[in-house]
């Protein structure tokens, strides 16, 4: 991984690690329900501070921490209009599919590319810093997956402008 | 100094919510993250499932087993406590436990229940900004309740019965811990007077303290004196209060680990708590003040508990790599399944991501980017009670936890915090 | 049929629901106060760090913090005199200045590294200097400290 990219992720490890001390947590405001506080945002005093870790404007992590979910929202860097088209269709992809991805949220937050909304069930069946090391690894997958996306891709336009052009070779 | 002994319930790795033993510590009620109560009985070095007791119809918070009465008594999300007793079943003779109902009068979740020193009352903390007292009323043959309402502003999280049989602590997530009178004029005895207050009539108000740092009161207690109170909030802080020495006698110590959420008293100037960061933190001190002394335990666990009696259980073997859950190496795996399906076509997402096939197998797993805890819980720890000793002079306490194993520690086993406990296990910035 | 009325929020009128003003103690002070608090700080921490004492400067910002609603301009003052602070710090000095503060303070600065970095490209502001202070203080305070930063109401 790159040196430059390491701090970043470092320290999203840790405010995650600190975020996911979740518990099972009854609605107070409607009877026999149990609901993510940090979605139904009625009870003030279950929800914590958000915190945001940025890199630059354009790369950053929003944390929300409640008393029985966590959400988290990432802003993927994007640097031209390729990229940015390519990063909607890939969070358009995998939210689509959201429920195979057990803590992928359906919408992203306003102004981040895509969230995450870990409950107290995901903590419960599955180990915290397993949930932490897959939220690492799929933003530094990210990037390399969308530049990698964009190599394809104007590969793929040279070959497809070459045999066009080809065709006036003769 | 023995080792930590992890008992072998035979129900894997599904989180237990609480667990409560019997006097004999022959057998253990536990709730498996479900509706229904378990209880487990030992047969010679194994535990065998017994009778299950189901009359919940939502997640059961919490259990408590009166020693001398032999009764359970339980509490659950469906805003109900039952009270347990074995009786004889009037059909096949045989002894079973048959509930009774207790009138809460609540209508949110009931989250804690703990019965009262001398087993004549019990208090079950709600989701409705209160606590209800219950005691029996013989002539309706159920328990009755009076609530304790003022001036708690949200869910009450844990509560603690002093030794005289009136005084409750009650840690709630509107930030505050506070001592309340919970005297029921049928049931008690004029009590005599303690540091907290002289008179006592219900619902006094003996006590309130803030978080230092504005964190959810998970969990209170009294010391065995009574005369001490201890709090863990969710701002990674312990704090212990004197009310003897003026209202400003309470030492506060920041944790540089992970919040506790659970504690109980060994000794008059010792405390076990737990909590997120997966292991039993030991504090001692005296009125002069207090300190982080060490954990029980020894952090030499690699990747799962492959020491203790449960060793080859089920999660003992699986914890060494790619992760102790079933689930949780999904995390990757789903990655890669769908970065196949992405980037190649593969059409192999018909397959749930969650099935255990995946690329957990594989060697790599367990360097690389995965980090690991060397705790023997390998997630949080819900609930410390006392297993061995009495009040002021516990020799043993056991802990139960989301990752589903039930552990009995020896307190005397203190093991210094390494270098490596500074940051807690979790934080620590392993990454490739 | 008029359905607004199922849009009304009928729980703000529970009396028992704990309002966001009542989570915690309000700075007693005035909020013109603070900001000449905030004020005269600039030039105390400016006369430190030119001494060289950076430990000193950063005690200095961190002490009597401005918290709560009403005091936006002290607290972003406070933010700015920090921020020249943490950029003008050489990288490895950072562990001995970082271990050098109390609980307290650290629990204070790692607000201001979390504010700071809501604000990415906000006056001095820079994104790799503030990961940089986050890593060193995370390695000294732990996981802990940011709870506390989580919990903590008092926003600086």
């Amino acid at each position: 991984m790159s040196n430059v990219l390491r701090p970043y992720l470092a320290a999203v490890r840790s405010t995650l690690t600190a975020a996911l001390t979740l518990e099972d947590f009854a609605s107070q405001i409607v009877e026999r329900h149990n609901k993510p506080e940090v979605e139904v945002g009625c009870s003030k005093e279950v929800l914590l501070n958000p915190l945001i870790i940025s890199r630059n404007e354009n790369e950053r992590v929003l944390i929300e921490p409640s008393i029985n979910s966590i959400r988290l929202s990432i802003k993927i860097k994007q640097a031209d209009e390729i990229e940015r088209i390519l990063c909607h269709k890939f969070t358009r992809f995998m939210m689509q599919r959201a429920e195979s991805f057990i803590v992928l949220r359906r919408k992203p937050v306003k102004g981040y590319d895509i969230s995450f909304l870990i409950t107290n069930n995901h903590t419960d069946t599955m180990l915290k810093h397993k949930i932490v090391d897959f939220i690492i690894q799929f933003m530094e997958e990210v990037d390399k997956e969308i530049s990698e996306m964009k190599l394809s891709l104007n590969a793929r336009a040279r070959v497809v402008a070459e045999s066009y052009l080809l065709a006036f070779n003769s | 100094m023995a080792a930590p002994q992890v008992l072998p319930l035979p129900h894997g790795q599904i989180p237990i919510t609480s667990h409560a033993f019997n006097a004999d510590r022959s057998q253990v009620a536990v709730s498996l993250n479900s509706n229904d109560v378990t209880i487990f009985h030992r047969q010679g070095q194994e535990w065998a499932a017994g009778e299950t007791l189901s009359e919940h119809d939502k997640l059961i918070t919490s259990i408590d087993w009166a020693p001398n009465s032999n009764r359970i008594v339980t509490s659950s999300q469906d805003r109900n406590a039952y009270v347990w007793s074995l009786t004889p079943d009037p059909q096949t003779g045989t002894t079973i436990w048959k509930p009774t109902l207790v009138l809460l009068r609540i209508n949110r979740a009931a989250t804690f229940v703990r019965w009262s020193p001398n087993e004549d009352k019990f208090a079950v903390a709600s989701g409705a900004r209160a606590i209800a007292i219950c005691s029996f009323d013989p002539e309706g043959d159920w328990w009755v309740s009076r609530l304790l309402k003022k001036p708690i502003r949200s869910t009450v999280l844990s509560l603690d019965w002093h030794p005289n049989n009136v005084l409750l602590a009650a840690g709630s997530a509107d930030m505050k811990a506070r001592v309340l009178s919970a005297y029921i004029k049928d049931v008690d005895k004029r009590p005599a007077p303690t540091v907290w207050g002289e008179k006592l009539p219900f619902n006094t108000i003996c006590g309130e303290y803030t978080s230092p740092s504005g964190g959810w009161v998970h969990s209170v207690g009294f010391s065995p004196s009574g005369d001490v109170l201890a709090f863990t909030s969710h701002d990674s802080t312990i704090s212990i209060v004197y009310p003897a020495h003026g209202p400003n006698a309470i030492h506060t110590i920041k944790l540089t680990h992970l919040p506790l959420v659970t504690l109980t008293w060994t000794r008059e100037d010792e405390i076990i708590a737990a909590g997120h960061d997966c292991q039993p933190f030991v504090f001692r001190g005296g009125e002069a003040g207090w300190e982080l002394a060490g954990t029980l335990d020894d952090n030499k666990h690699a990747g799962g508990g492959s020491t203790g009696v449960g060793g080859g259980r089920g999660f003992g073997a699986a914890g060494a790599g790619a992760g102790a859950s079933p689930v949780g190496r999904l995390s990757s795996a789903a990655f890669t399944t769908f970065r196949n399906a992405d980037t190649r076509g593969f059409a192999s997402m018909a397959s749930s991501p969650t099935s255990p096939g995946g690329s957990g197998g594989l060697p790599s797993a367990g360097g690389g980017g995965e980090s690991e805890i060397f705790t023997l819980h390998q997630n949080t720890i819900t609930e410390v009670r006392v297993y061995e000793g009495v009040p002021g002079d516990v020799r043993k306490v056991s802990t139960s936890g989301v990752d589903g194993k039930l552990v009995v520690w020896d307190v005397a086993n203190v093991s210094p915090l390494g270098a490596a406990g500074l940051s807690g296990k979790l934080g620590g910035m392993h990454i490739r | 049929m008029d359905v607004n009325f199922r849009k009304i929020d009928i729980d703000q009128y529970d009396e028992d629901v704990l309002q966001e003003e009542e989570l915690y103690e309000a700075d007693p002070r005035d909020p013109a106060q603070v900001l000449n608090d905030a004020k005269a700080k600039v030039g105390a921490v400016r006369n430190a760090l030119s001494k060289g004492d950076t430990v000193g400067a950063i005690n200095l910002v961190l002490d009597g913090t401005p918290v709560g609603p009403n005091v936006e301009e002290a607290k972003n003052l406070n933010l700015q005199t920090l921020t020249s602070i943490l950029n003008s710090t050489k990288a490895s000095e950072i562990p001995a200045i970082v271990r050098s503060l109390s609980q307290d303070a650290q629990d204070t600065l790692m607000k201001y590294l979390y504010k700071g970095m809501a604000l990415p490209g906000w006056g001095e502001v820079s994104g790799s200097v503030l990961l940089g202070w986050h890593e060193k203080l995370t390695e000294v305070a732990g996981t802990g400290c940011i709870v506390r930063a989580m919990t903590d109401r008092r926003t600086v």
